[in-house]
């Protein structure tokens, strides 16, 4: 193993680039002494042939949905197509500032402006905004601007947001840091929202409900207007957590389901690549009652009229526009990740009308694949150590699912954990783990609208043939991984958290 | 669209092994009255080639900051990106990953993150160094909510920090929403005529649990009185300094003169300024703050062999594992951007970045003195250093000498209007490395030209 401090080139060299205009000698003698840098940092002094070789080689180390299956639930980990790629290296969206004036960013308002429209139809929302820039900043987002029409009613003592025990640790932190006390409510014996409990739950002290519909478990909360009648009738706002939106685009939406507002999740359901954990894109869809606390600004169009310069073809004028003094003001310092969503414009316009076919393959997917694991043949099944049990009692879920490796556990010992490692020796990345916490040694699996038939047959077999192999072997997975079983107790007791040495002392 | 689909045209057959019908009966579950009846109001679907072509002419549409000359700087830089930066940070197994929770095949992004930590940490002199926030507004806002939360119990100024006044707007109102949850109040220290931090007022933090700061302000001026402050406001007071990253490559990092917590914008390292986002905020501190500190944290470890290995580490402090107890709610992060980021701090070397902090603060210089050499203006602070920006006052308003400048071809900087009432008669101009001696003649030129010509 190397790394890149090892690299130690001579003092002076480095990055070639222009000379400053002035002498340095010149110049720092204009800087107070105190301010003056006296040591530099303790860098890597590295050329470009030995970085491309070490970053090539990092990268070798690194699995991307590019290296192979990726089911990770609740992550949405599709393709990413690489035309998205190419567009935002242009010049027309790398070389642009956010103050610049409107008259020169005709065309990131243009896309900023149909990105908006977009997102209003496929929720049923009345405004859209794109400036948070994560699906967790899109969650407190709405959620402050609930806040904020709580206040503006006089209805102050609102303090409590429900969420049920299924829901993404994100939201509970979301409404947590908006100042809200947290109501956790657990769910029926079928996974899904139980109504009692709701309604057990709720009262004049509701500011909100934080749901994700279908839930962790795949499945669709079939009670939702129910659930929606109810939370309005308290007083309380509804939230939707888009992170599942990938499974009910065109089918139904937030709007006809009964909420007030919504995130969306443009690196998952839009594909902006994930990136090793970012940058993610959170836009936010509200009702018209809610539109006047949205983060300034965001993205206006008018009539063109005859002095407008002719920069865009088209009839409309783009502008950005000042949402006004209800406003919550910014989120993010400037209009949000404008490259993240002109990537995702540039996947969406590859559907278009079409997009409720990504759904139907992301669920159609997800169902082929339970089955397949479920369902194996009578030879395959007389191998087997134990079945995984259905993390959800239904016939159908929705664009992913979750098993229970419980009956292994009982068995020989084997644990979620065990099977998520040895996949990985397979080749594959593991589904979620333990997540939701309500389903024991849980595995969460989504394979997205973008494997095929031939991938998903042969998971499942390899899947099941992790559970015919010795248990002793499967416990000490993986073996065919850059590492091995990686000590995460020895991290966090000895926290070597940047390199110990200073290379250039 | 069919490009995307592996499994069109095949629905039938998976269907069929599922025992359903039809692709409709996989929606089952959701009751009629939830149902959408009419299929999607948008256009049709577009070939590849033909959303590329779209791209181009609506992207195309935009004036790019190297189309002309350009003086919009404002807390984002008209960097200069090596070519080798994208090309390697986007390769698939690094963009097309998520977040390394299976670490035994994530080595090579945990490894990268954990030299990010140590470039960072280095950079501001800082121990401990995070894996990115999503910018630099709320990276100062989540730096201030850590804060609190270390020094509230013992602090005399309970639920109270402070912050410069000269904080532009923007990012003022992201630090409000984020501390508004938590009851904190925000009061503000004062600069005097120098653009300088008022630091015999600052006293009045002492006991308080925070104090931001920023170095430059955001009128470019560098506050050599900053260097006293720690000693002012007293060791139970978190020290927040937000910094302009490459200033450091001459700039003393604030590390070393009591800061506790160093934020800021990590744009000018690694990507364009991409219309506002993605960029990255970096955080550091000292091991004081680490168990309250939000965002991602890389550690290194061993494997089962011995072998070093690298794994995320202080899970504990996050909230798919603490729920609302979390420090934060950040999960997705800006990686890759940091990614990109370290791929240009290590090209650079500590000689490059010194000497692209030198060449900056050189175009500084120059404008200062070119601009200043304009009658009927006055600069904002002459008598102080400045890094990168110069704030000037006009006979006149900003916004419309920008609209002049714009006829002319130049993007003239940052009408201070748009950010306070009273400075409408401000334009902050900034450079960058890129900044040719000619086109600040040209500003210049330009600028007397208005000022002799506005009021005919």
């Amino acid at each position: 193993m190397s790394d890149i401090f090892s690299f130690r080139g001579a003092e002076g060299t480095g990055w070639s680039q222009p000379k400053p205009a002035i002498p340095p000698q010149e110049l720092l003698s204009e800087v107070p002494a105190s301010l003056r840098r006296e040591k530099l940092p303790k860098w890597p002094r590295a050329s470009e042939p030995e970085l491309v070789r070490h970053y090539t080689w990092l990268s070798k180390r690194n699995f991307g949905i590019d290296t192979g299956f990726y089911p990770l639930g609740s992550c949405t980990m599709k393709h990413n197509p690489r035309l998205n790629e190419k567009i935002v290296q242009l010049a027309g969206i790398d070389r642009i500032h956010p103050l610049q004036p409107d008259n020169q960013v005709q065309g990131l308002l243009a896309i900023y402006f149909e990105m908006q429209e977009m997102l209003e139809i496929c929720s049923g929302m009345d405004q859209v905004t794109l400036q948070p820039v994560a699906g967790a900043q899109g969650e407190f987002t709405a959620i402050r601007c609930i806040q904020e029409f709580h206040r503006k009613n006089g209805e102050v003592n609102r303090n409590k947001v429900i969420v049920p025990d299924s829901a993404h640790g994100t939201n509970p932190a979301s409404a947590s840091m908006c100042g809200y006390e947290i109501i956790e409510i657990p769910s029926g014996i079928d996974g899904r929202l139980d109504l009692n409990a709701l309604k057990a739950a709720v009262g004049e002290d509701t500011a909100a409900m934080m749901i994700t519909n279908p839930s962790t478990l795949g499945l669709f909360e079939t009670e939702i207007a129910e659930a929606a009648n109810i939370v309005h009738s308290a007083g309380g706002q509804m939230y939707y957590d888009g992170a599942n939106f990938n499974a009910i685009l065109g089918k139904t939406n937030p709007g006809i389901m009964g909420f007030d507002a919504v995130h969306y999740n443009l690196h998952k359901t839009f594909s902006q690549p994930h990136g090793g954990g970012g940058p993610g894109s959170g836009p936010i869809g509200v009702k018209s009652h809610l539109a006047e606390f949205l983060p300034t600004p965001i993205a206006g169009r008018r009539e063109k009229v005859d002095s407008d310069p002719e920069l865009l073809d088209g009839d409309y004028w783009y502008f950005w526009k000042d949402v006004g003094d209800s406003s919550i003001g910014k989120v993010q310092q400037w209009n949000g990740n404008a490259g993240a969503v002109v990537r995702a414009w540039g996947f969406y316009r590859r559907y278009g009308k079409q997009l409720e076919k990504m759904s139907e393959h992301a669920v159609l997917n997800s169902n082929y694949l339970r089955h397949k694991i479920m369902n194996p043949s009578e030879d395959t099944k007389s191998k087997i150590n134990a079945m995984p049990t259905e993390g959800a009692n239904s016939e159908l879920v929705m664009h992913e699912f979750t098993l229970s490796m419980t009956p292994l556990k009982e068995r020989n010992g084997i644990t979620g954990k065990d099977i998520a490692k040895r996949l990985l020796d397979y080749g594959y990345m593991s589904p979620t783990l333990y997540f939701p916490q309500i389903v024991p040694e849980c595995l969460m699996l989504e394979p997205t609208e973008t494997e095929s038939k031939e991938v998903l047959d042969k998971f499942a077999e390899d899947f099941h043939a992790i559970l015919a192999e010795d248990p002793e072997l499967v416990a000490s997975a993986p073996y065919s991984t850059p590492v091995k079983r990686v000590d995460e107790v020895w991290a966090a007791r000895n926290l070597v958290l940047r390199h110990p040495s200073r290379p250039q002392e | 669209m069919v490009d995307q689909l592996p499994n069109l045209g095949r629905e039938k057959e998976m269907l069929n092994e599922l025992g359903l019908n039809s692709i409709d009966d996989l929606f089952s579950n959701i009751p009629k009255e939830v149902r959408r009846k009419e299929p999607l109001p948008l256009p049709l679907p577009q070939t590849e080639e033909e959303i590329w072509a779209d791209a181009n002419r609506i992207l195309g549409a935009n004036i790019c900051l190297d189309d002309r000359p350009s003086f919009l700087s404002a807390g984002l830089s008209r960097n200069y990106v090596p070519s080798m930066v994208p090309m390697l940070a986007t390769r698939g197994e690094f963009l097309t990953s998520y977040t390394p929770y299976q670490p035994e095949v994530s080595q090579g992004m945990l490894q990268a993150m954990w030299e990010f930590q140590t470039m960072i940490s280095e950079l501001v002199e800082l121990p401990v160094a995070n894996v990115s926030m999503y910018d630099a507004s709320t990276s100062a806002a989540e730096a201030i909510t850590c804060a609190v939360r270390v020094h509230n119990r013992k602090s005399s100024q309970k639920d109270t920090i402070y912050i410069s006044e000269y904080v532009p707007p923007h990012r003022l109102s992201v630090i409000k929403n984020y501390t508004q949850g938590a009851g904190i109040e925000i009061k503000f220290l004062k600069h005097d005529s120098n653009g300088m931090l008022d630091i015999q007022s600052a006293e009045i933090a002492n006991g308080s649990c925070a104090v931001y700061v920023e170095q430059p302000n955001s009128f470019g001026v560098l506050d050599s009185g900053l260097v006293k402050l720690k000693s002012i406001i007293g060791k139970d007071t978190c020290l927040i300094v937000g910094v302009d990253v490459v200033s450091l490559g001459h700039i003393q990092p604030p590390g070393l003169w009591g800061a506790d917590i160093v934020v800021g914008e990590g744009q000018p390292f690694g990507i364009g300024p991409t219309g506002g986002g993605p960029i990255y905020g970096i955080f550091a501190c000292t091991e004081k703050y680490l168990r309250q500190m939000p965002g991602r944290i890389v550690g290194q470890s061993w494997d089962s062999d011995g072998k070093l290995a690298f794994t995320l580490t202080l899970s504990t402090r996050e909230q798919h594992i603490r729920r609302h107890k979390a420090t934060s709610n950040i999960c997705s992060n800006e990686t890759l951007i940091a990614l990109m980021g370290s791929i240009h701090m290590a090209l650079l070397g500590p000689e490059g970045l010194n000497q692209l902090s030198m060449r900056i603060a050189a175009n500084t210089r120059i404008l200062q003195s070119q601009i200043s050499s304009i009658n009927e203006l006055k600069l904002a602070y002459p008598d102080s250093p400045h890094f990168r920006e110069i704030a000037v006052r006009l006979s006149g308003n900003a916004s419309e000498l920008l609209e002049f400048l714009d006829s002319k071809g130049i993007l003239g900087g940052f009408d201070l209007g748009r950010w306070w009432d009273n400075k409408s008669d401000m334009l902050l101009i900034g450079v960058d490395e890129r900044t040719k001696k000619s086109d600040i003649e040209l500003l210049t030129k330009e600028i007397s030209e208005w000022l002799v010509t506005k009021d005919e």
